[in-house]
């Protein structure tokens, strides 16, 4: 069932940023979050932070890992909250084993719809955490995972401008 | 686009091998003071310089481990006073027995040194009849038991295509990437073909396609007005300019080939892809198409993990697929927030 869902996203994990760059969902980091594609009718949502590499000389990001829902989280159909305290030892644990080049990126989660959008609470929250966060760079992303399709948004630091991002072709 | 050009660069450092080459130098002396020593009394004064790819800048460290030494040796004589096997005999009459193996191969004298039993590098001698009442130099051809008709003196101008490949391109910077970029493709053949007989095509075939179609890619830095070039663009573009210089032939008997036509700068202007087969030139224009496609993923892939991976599989293991913390920017640590999402 995975498999069928990878080769459906193939091709289309690419994304332009909003200025310039594109940023990369490596395979990986596909593969652990379509592991939570809430496809079964009971499966409740989940979600987790992005991490991944600002490449040098470039605008370019891929995104190489993806932190999977911890059980201090709170899991329903409709709804997820991320505890911060588990994920952010996550975060930290990769940054040290990576000499500082796996960083966060943003967030991700899924929602029990073919073609996800984000809820005003959604957006709420990405504008809450742009807000909040401390991170070296001038934007997050935040994607969500449908039963059909993955969309990908980028947040700007500064305007708290949030925009879909299109798939490179 | 993944930028790649330092782990081009890496590339190029470990693949490179030029006349600065110590044990070639080496070696080089030990059969020229041998020659000087043992040569007939009978052979005219001679001049020797260094030519092949050494000499172009463009040799690169063999795969085999076989290394390679090309000698030009000039005689001050016409050719009209002695057949051109006569004139490698004396070459190779003061070079026989010096090692295991000396040869008179049709176009040179080749002297192959061994390492426990394995060949480590050869000396090929070439011998020219280098004052001719014409001006022009000539290349002795033909082995002692070749056909009359294949034991001859070529017109040949050796020194004059070593300065034409040496100054190609005006800007030192774009013949350094010029030099590179052959250095690329003739490791690639190295990787892609078999060795022996003429399925791969030579590195001098390589050199002189380079000078044709290949062009210097780079990017001027807007702030600093410095070049930033761009290898694997420039590679691409190159094989790309190669690949539509490939032309269709109709043979009498109705079969259709694509073969590419080479020919070199200098006497004898022979087409420098002549030796290969219809089959041959089929498999070289095939695994041509197969780099080429590399080349483009690799340019299009984000990751410049990928890209060396995709890359490696074209060149071999001396091209280094970096890990990743050393294609990525440093950053200090992120504190996050909660998040809940609906």
């Amino acid at each position: 069932m995975w498999e069928r869902i990878i080769i459906k996203y193939h091709n289309k994990y690419v994304f332009r940023r909003i200025d310039t760059g594109r940023i990369k969902i490596n395979k990986m980091a596909l593969l652990t979050m379509s592991k939570f594609i809430q496809l079964s009718p009971d499966a409740t949502e989940a979600g987790g932070v992005l991490l991944g590499r600002f490449i040098l000389d470039s605008d370019d990001i891929v995104i190489d890992n993806v932190i999977i829902p911890h059980k201090k989280d709170r899991r329903s159909r409709h709804c997820f909250i991320r505890d911060k305290h588990s994920h952010h030892s996550e975060i930290v644990r990769y940054w040290k084993e990576s000499n500082g080049t796996c960083n966060y990126l943003g967030e991700w989660h899924t929602h029990p719809e073919s073609l996800p959008e984000p809820s005003p609470k959604d957006i709420c929250n990405w504008k809450r955490i742009l807000r909040q966060a401390v991170f070296d760079s001038e934007s997050l992303f935040f994607i969500i995972l449908g039963t059909k399709q993955l969309k990908a948004w980028e947040g700007l630091r500064e305007s708290l401008e949030i925009k879909l991002l299109a798939t490179e072709i | 686009m993944a930028n790649v050009q330092k782990q081009f660069i890496d590339f190029h450092e470990t693949i490179k091998l030029d006349n600065e080459n110590e044990t070639l130098r080496e070696k080089r002396e030990i059969v020229l003071n041998k020659l000087k020593k043992k040569i007939s009394p009978d052979a005219p004064p001679y001049e020797w310089f260094g030519q092949g790819s050494y000499s172009m800048s463009t040799g690169i460290k063999p795969l085999t481990g076989e290394y390679d030494i090309d000698v030009g040796l000039f005689f001050d004589m016409p050719k009209e006073n002695t057949e051109p096997v006569s004139a490698k005999q004396w070459v190779f009459d003061a070079l026989n027995g010096h090692t295991e193996s000396v040869i008179i191969k049709t176009p040179c004298v080749t002297v192959t040194y061994k390492e426990n039993g394995q060949p480590s590098f050869h000396v090929d001698l070439t011998v020219y009849a280098a004052k001719n009442a014409d001006g022009k130099i000539y290349l002795a051809k033909g082995r002692p038991n070749s056909a009359l008709e294949n034991k001859f003196w070529e017109p040949s101008d050796p020194k004059e295509l070593i300065r034409l490949v040496n100054t190609h391109f005006d800007e030192a910077d774009d013949r350094a990437q010029f030099r590179r970029v052959i250095r690329y493709l003739k490791r690639w053949k190295d990787e892609k073909f078999q060795s022996g007989g003429h399925s791969a095509p030579t590195g001098i075939a390589l050199t002189v396609s380079a000078m044709s179609y290949m062009r210097p890619i780079y990017l001027v830095d807007s702030f600093t007005n410095k070049r930033k070039y761009d290898d694997l663009s420039a590679l691409k573009t190159f094989i790309k300019n190669l690949l539509n210089a490939f032309k269709l032939i109709i043979r009498i008997d109705g079969s259709q080939v694509e073969r590419l036509e080479v020919r070199v700068p200098t006497p004898n202007y022979d087409d420098l892809f002549a030796k290969m087969t219809d089959n041959q030139i089929t498999t070289f224009k095939n695994k041509l198409e197969n780099l080429l496609d590399a080349l483009e993923e690799a340019e299009a892939e984000v990751d410049p993990v990928e890209a060396c991976e995709i890359l490696q599989k074209q060149f071999g293991n001396d091209f280094r697929v970096p890990p990743k913390d050393e294609t990525a920017k440093q950053k200090s640590v992120a504190v996050t927030t909660g998040s809940s999402s609906a």
